[in-house]
């Protein structure tokens, strides 16, 4: 065997180390099967939904026609004013009232009372209901012809005869709020009562031994305690009342006369009713930068909680 | 142990930034792109050969409702055993119907038999997924009226079901106590008779006409009382005067407390069935609902039809068509889901059992003339007083019907609720309907 063939030879024999994957590719891999799951069951309908934004589309005549920010235009002029103001009325209250309730009732079940656990479980219920059942429970408290509450006033000697409170601008909006107040309160107070449970309880007795009344313990050191996880709580209960649907839907349908119309319900009439796809797509596209505006504070705070 | 470097979740450059917006774009750019499938022309039912019998889907508002669903189920059962297929039941509450079908159908994921009210065929029809049952029409008796109400733009869309119209339902007893005899001849009769009974107290709704925009089209019948034609040589007469002062009325109704907030046709009946409610707007389809959640047992002997008021003396009592329909939807299972459209529709056993069950007039000669449905006095009134000056609704014949009734549902409601006044109203409601129709 001559010098160059055991040459050949050995560098054929020669084991090349097993190829291995960088860090980055190996992330690359773990993050495919979701990329492509966000991708296909997120990213693209919604780019898709948005995009009819910029179309004359029916969603019973086929074809559609580019119309550019046409859409965005109508919806701007007409109708956005109106329905950023329900939308804020509805979000603002049904963040601000069961934050309320859901507050007092942590402190309360903060204290040593009997039974806190019991209470605490109860209290629970309306959050475990589904929205639909509980949008009809309420559209049956409030309907003006055969409602409980009208029954109830009536027996009282409040009102004279049945009060539409469904069917009237003025009391339409506040009934809606009512029903989704009672739904979100119970998770309201089961995150306040958690952040109130690491609240040390050395702090109170210090302070009151120092002579602190109850309001100003609150004010010193409950609240400042808290913060942070009542910072979230709102924030995350406005985002979600910013998107909320069903309750809306089901007790008014957006009525009387669009009164208690907000962003999510309006989309699905134009789209779903109207069958007014392209300003379905503008109604959402506009209803989406605003609630990018929210994540944004959202990811913010997050983060300052984080770096803390 | 391989070090993995930190991620940093929370910097975003400006570079990475642009880069995002970059694809974003790029991906509506592209999403921009996706070719909308065109409309296909219909395909004609019962000519292809036909070939064993497979199982299919059959959709219907009816199978939400409790006295409904069991009559149909049982004859759904009946082909479905004598054909050794199945039968999947689609369903969503009649107010929703339209939109979950439309969209259900486009989706390609409803196929096979469909329940329609005749007034959405234009608007399935448009979706070019309808078949053409003209030849299953040929050799069974259909009434001509039926058959015509179930035809889009002369192509025969609908196998008829039950056709009729919508027209003013009494309670006899409520109108006796109120000292009503003969029904009212004109609007001003029948407002002084709605004033009679809302003296009798108790909270009966005089007339528990529709309310919630969901039925509010019922008002479009009383704009054809006044005068309106609702659409003249493609253009939307909404907004004249005849309409207006319609609407005007409907709202000084609302006002008097003759009419009550909150009602669509299923509060309706349900106060009509609890004796709080005189009057109401239906089709004859409403007297078995009536009837059945009633606690009053003989109401089914005070029920009668009256025509429905005109503005002048002399005039025609107007009436709206009402009828259901069955189509069928191409794709799979829809040559069984034809044959089953036919038998359901035309089978004159199968009309007396569903004549049985819910007395609705059925759609053949052969089946009108049994003994049982010629015997039907509620059933021979309706059709005299109401059904026989019956006309379509002229804006049925837009694909973008429901949406037409939308827009002007919601002007209406808004001035029954006093956000907005009649003549505004009415003049932005047809303005709107028009730019729908054109």
């Amino acid at each position: 065997m001559s010098a160059s063939q055991v040459e050949t030879l050995q560098h054929t024999n020669s084991h090349s180390p097993p190829r291995r994957l960088t860090d980055g590719q190996f992330a690359l891999l773990l993050l495919l099967p979701g990329g492509a799951l966000l991708l296909g069951v997120v990213l693209y309908p919604l780019v898709a939904a948005l995009v009819t934004a910029f179309f004359e589309q029916s969603l019973v005549v086929p074809g559609r026609t580019f119309v550019g920010l046409a859409n965005i235009v109508d919806v701007l002029t007409v109708d956005f004013p109106r329905l950023l103001w329900q939308t804020l009325v509805f979000t603002v209250g049904t963040t601000i009232f069961p934050f309320v309730i859901g507050f007092a009732l942590a402190l309360a079940l903060n204290t040593r009372i009997r039974g806190a656990k019991v209470l605490r479980g109860l209290m629970l219920i309306p959050w475990l209901v589904p929205g639909v059942v509980v949008s009809f429970l309420w559209m049956w408290i409030f309907n003006a012809n055969y409602g409980v509450l009208n029954a109830l006033l009536e027996t009282l000697g409040l009102i004279d005869g049945p009060v539409a409170w469904l069917a009237q601008p003025g009391t339409a909006m506040t009934a809606v709020v009512v029903a989704k107040t009672w739904q979100s309160f119970p998770w309201m107070m089961v995150m306040l009562l958690a952040g109130l449970q690491t609240v040390p309880r050395e702090l109170h007795e210090a302070a009151e031994m120092d002579g602190a009344g109850t309001v100003r313990r609150f004010f010193s050191i409950t609240l400042p305690q808290v913060k942070g996880i009542v910072g979230l709580v709102l924030l995350l209960e406005l985002i979600w009342n910013f998107q909320h649907f069903d309750i809306i839907y089901v007790l008014t349908g957006g009525g009387p006369a669009g009164a208690t119309q907000t962003f999510a319900t309006a989309v699905y009439e134009t789209a779903f009713h109207g069958f007014d796809l392209g300003h379905a797509g503008a109604l959402g596209l506009l209803w989406m930068v605003l609630l990018m505006g929210l994540v944004v504070v959202y990811i913010r705070f997050s983060e300052k909680g984080e770096g803390k | 142990m391989p070090a993995y470097p930190a991620l940093d979740t929370t910097a975003l450059s400006r570079r990475r930034l642009l880069q995002l917006i970059g694809l974003g774009a790029g991906t509506l750019t592209l999403a921009a792109c996706v070719p909308e499938a065109g409309p296909a022309a219909p395909q004609a039912a019962g000519t292809a050969a036909a070939g064993a019998k497979t199982d299919f889907s059959f959709a219907s508002w009816s199978l939400t409702e409790e006295t409904a669903a069991p009559a149909i189920r049982e004859l759904l059962g009946q082909y479905a055993d004598a054909n050794d297929v199945e039968v999947r039941e689609v369903s969503y509450p009649y107010n929703e119907y339209i939109s979950q079908l439309t969209l259900q159908v486009k989706g390609g994921q409803v196929t096979g038999a469909v329940h329609v009210d005749v007034a959405w065929l234009g608007s399935l029809a448009a979706l070019g997924k309808l078949q053409d049952l003209g030849p299953l029409a040929q050799g069974a008796d259909y009434t001509q009226a039926g058959l015509t109400a179930s035809q889009f733009d002369g192509v025969q869309y609908g196998l008829p079901w039950n056709i009729g119209a919508i027209g003013l339902i009494a309670n006899s007893g409520l109108l006796e106590q109120a000292g009503i005899g003969d029904a009212p001849a004109t609007v001003d009769e029948f407002e002084a008779a709605l004033k009679d009974l809302k003296k009798l107290g108790g909270g009966v709704v005089p007339y528990a006409a529709s309310t919630k925009a969901a039925q509010l089209k019922d008002v479009l019948i009383w704009m054809e009382t006044f005068g309106s034609p609702l659409l003249d040589g493609g253009k939307v007469t909404i907004g004249d005067d005849a309409s207006v002062e319609a609407v005007t009325w409907y709202k000084s109704l609302y006002d008097q407390g003759l009419i009550a907030a909150d009602v669509d046709r299923f509060d309706a009946r349900s106060l009509f069935a609890q004796g709080r409610a005189a009057i109401y707007d239906d089709a004859i389809v409403g007297r078995d609902a009536v009837v059945s959640e009633s606690p009053d047992k003989k109401l089914a002997d005070k029920l009668t039809a009256w025509s429905r008021p005109v503005l002048a003396a002399g005039d025609t009592p107007r009436a709206l068509v009402w009828g259901g329909a069955l189509a069928v939807v191409q794709g799979e299972g829809a040559e069984t889901a034809a044959d089953f459209a036919r038998w359901m529709t035309s089978d004159v056993e199968v009309a007396k059992q569903y004549f049985a069950a819910r007395g609705l007039p059925p759609a053949t000669e052969s089946a009108l003339a049994l003994p049982e449905v010629a015997d039907d006095a509620f059933g021979a009134q309706f059709a005299e007083r109401i059904t026989a000056t019956a006309t379509t609704n002229p804006f049925w014949v837009y694909p973008q019907y429901a949406q037409i009734e939308t827009v002007i549902a919601e002007q209406v409601q808004a001035v029954l609720v006093g956000s907005a006044e009649p003549k505004a109203a009415m003049e932005k409601a047809g303005a709107a309907a028009q730019k729908l129709v054109d």
